[in-house]
């Protein structure tokens, strides 16, 4: 251990070890109604959708049931198709547990009308990569998706 | 403020990285008692109401209001606990005393960081069930995302950020609380391992555990308890919207510190913070963290906040220090207690007591602290050693 680490958890100190090594809080969470109609898209077309605020000119993607700024609720569905802008990206080398990745990841959150989604980054290497550039969504088949932000496989660059 | 609140008392423990021989609660007691005899031995049975900031899930137990009272003397007063940062928990304390009806008011925060074995679970329940967990990612990339588009917004360089880290460590070794101080240089920060790029290890803060209690007093009782009360001016915090999804704005700058900061100066009667306030303690939980939230809190303009830490304005002997006692990078991280811990440095400077790292000629202080991934909540406070 070098000058700038420390010990920083009680375990490691050799005195106490947890019975196992989980985290054992379970729960549901409903998606919501606009959720709901939002994953089906997914699932069932292969589509996004976002909601229109046309009073604060704002497509909020996911789809929202309520405007975040002026309070209003959204009931205007807007396909905004798969291909978004990359807003930010990062290489995770860590994973949850603080372990190094055997290989390291792309994310990213990409642009879509006035939202952004978090997803991988796939079929591209880092060098290929800029903010701002198009990427486009990579759907699971039909048979494989499930209603859930993972029926997207990855999103990747869109090759002009 | 129509009426003025100051800060009459201050305690706290030992902070240690870790910590296994005390429990939390004692080591709540021992920066308690520390602070009534700060406030010239006051009794808690004289104190009218208490304030204290915890999270639930961090310490394994739930509705952790019912575990308050005890450490503080608090036992059969009113409580209120504020799931938030210690300057969260500052204004409410405040407000209390602005009502008229209470004259003393104590405030807590603590971190206990080195029984929480799986602390990225922990932020992973706080990020969106359906659009962000499924990813099973550690939920730290979302610091990655941030300081990529902050960069990328500004031009600021990860060098700079890397200079941050130098900077704040070496800060730390002129304070005695501080567990991570160090003389690094910024080849050092970059050479680190990598986490979320373009965060390094050597750009993210580390735990700490430790308790710091407050007492604050109406402006009739102040000088009953110190002959060196220090001035609440102004008070502000802000809560950017939990969605990732809906942070085009705020992924690159925090929008959050930009408004707390704003209604706390608006408060203070502050109009140029860079010459008004003479110094600042402020949240560096990530390197670029220090430089965004300067430029936020207009202290300097949008994108220069790298530059001017280049020119050393900056520096324990620049213009205008930035985390003279060594920040979350150089002091550690104590995660609800952060906005305290700037507080604490905040008070000692403007009493004169920081011992070896004590700055020359500073009347007015500004703490700020953001409460970390995957939060958009800042709160800041704007302090005086002049009523
Ligand atoms: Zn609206």
């Amino acid at each position: 251990m070098g000058i700038l680490e420390r010990i920083t958890k009680n375990v490691d100190n050799k005195y106490w070890y947890p019975e196992n090594d989980t985290f054992p809080v379970k729960n549901r969470y409903t998606a919501g109604v606009a959720g709901q109609k939002f994953f089906q898209e997914l699932k069932d077309n292969g589509k996004i959708y976002g909601t229109t605020c046309a009073a604060c000119k704002l497509t909020f993607v996911p789809a929202k049931l309520f405007c975040e700024q002026c309070f209003a609720e959204l009931d205007d569905w807007v396909d905004v198709g798969t291909t978004g802008i990359l807003w930010s990206w990062t290489i995770a080398y860590k994973n949850k547990d603080d372990s190094k990745k055997e290989t390291p990841t792309l994310l990213a959150a990409i642009r879509l009308a006035d939202g952004l989604l978090v997803h991988w980054l796939g079929e591209c290497s880092p060098e290929d990569v800029e903010i701002g550039m198009p990427v486009t969504a990579v759907f699971k088949d039909p048979g494989e998706r499930e209603g859930s932000l993972l029926d997207i496989g990855h999103f990747k660059p869109v090759i002009s | 403020m129509s009426k003025k609140v100051a800060i009459v008392g201050l305690g706290y423990s030992s902070f240690r990285t870790t910590s296994q021989d005390v429990s939390y609660r004692e080591m709540i007691f021992e920066a308690a008692t520390k602070c009534y005899e700060d406030a010239g031995g006051v009794h808690p049975q004289d104190i009218d109401a208490f304030v204290a900031c915890s999270e639930d899930f961090m310490e394994g137990i739930s509705i952790a209001d019912e575990y308050v009272p005890d450490q503080l003397g608090a036992v059969l007063k009113p409580v209120q606990s504020i799931t938030g940062d210690g300057l969260q928990g500052l204004a409410s304390a405040a407000m209390h005393v602005l009502t008229g009806e209470l004259d003393l008011v104590t405030l807590s925060a603590f971190s206990k960081a080195s029984n929480v074995l799986h602390y990225a679970n922990v932020v992973s329940y706080a990020c969106d069930p359906t659009y962000v967990r499924p990813l099973k990612e550690n939920p730290y990339f979302i610091a990655g995302l941030e300081m990529n588009r902050y960069l990328y917004e500004t031009g600021t360089t990860e060098e700079q950020c890397a200079m941050v880290t130098a900077k704040n460590k070496g800060n730390a070794l002129f304070n005695p609380t501080a567990a991570y101080g160090a003389k690094i240089d910024v080849k050092d920060v970059l050479q680190s391992d990598p986490l979320f790029s373009p965060l390094k290890y050597l750009d993210k803060s580390q735990d700490l555990d430790g308790a710091i209690v407050f007492l604050l007093a109406s402006e009739e009782k102040a000088y009953q308890y110190t002959d060196k009360p220090i001035w609440i001016k102004g008070l502000g915090w802000a809560t950017d919207t939990p969605n990732l999804d809906n942070r085009l704005d705020g992924m690159g700058d925090a929008v959050y510190a930009r408004l707390a900061a704003q209604k706390a100066y608006e408060m203070a009667g502050i109009t140029y913070p860079r010459k008004e306030i003479h110094f600042a303690e402020l949240d560096d939980t990530f390197s670029f963290k220090e430089l965004q939230h300067l430029e936020a809190l207009n202290i300097c303009s949008r994108g220069e906040a790298g530059k001017l830490l280049e020119q050393g304005v900056f520096s324990k002997n620049g213009d205008f220090p930035v985390n003279v006692s060594g920040g979350s990078l150089g002091v550690g991280y104590l995660h609800e207690a952060n906005g305290l811990q700037r507080l604490m440095e905040v008070v000692l400077q403007l009493r004169g007591e920081a011992g070896k790292r004590q700055l020359d000629d500073v009347e007015t202080g500004l703490a700020f602290a953001w409460r970390g991934i995957p939060t958009a909540t800042g709160a800041a406070a704007v302090l005086s050693s002049r009523y």
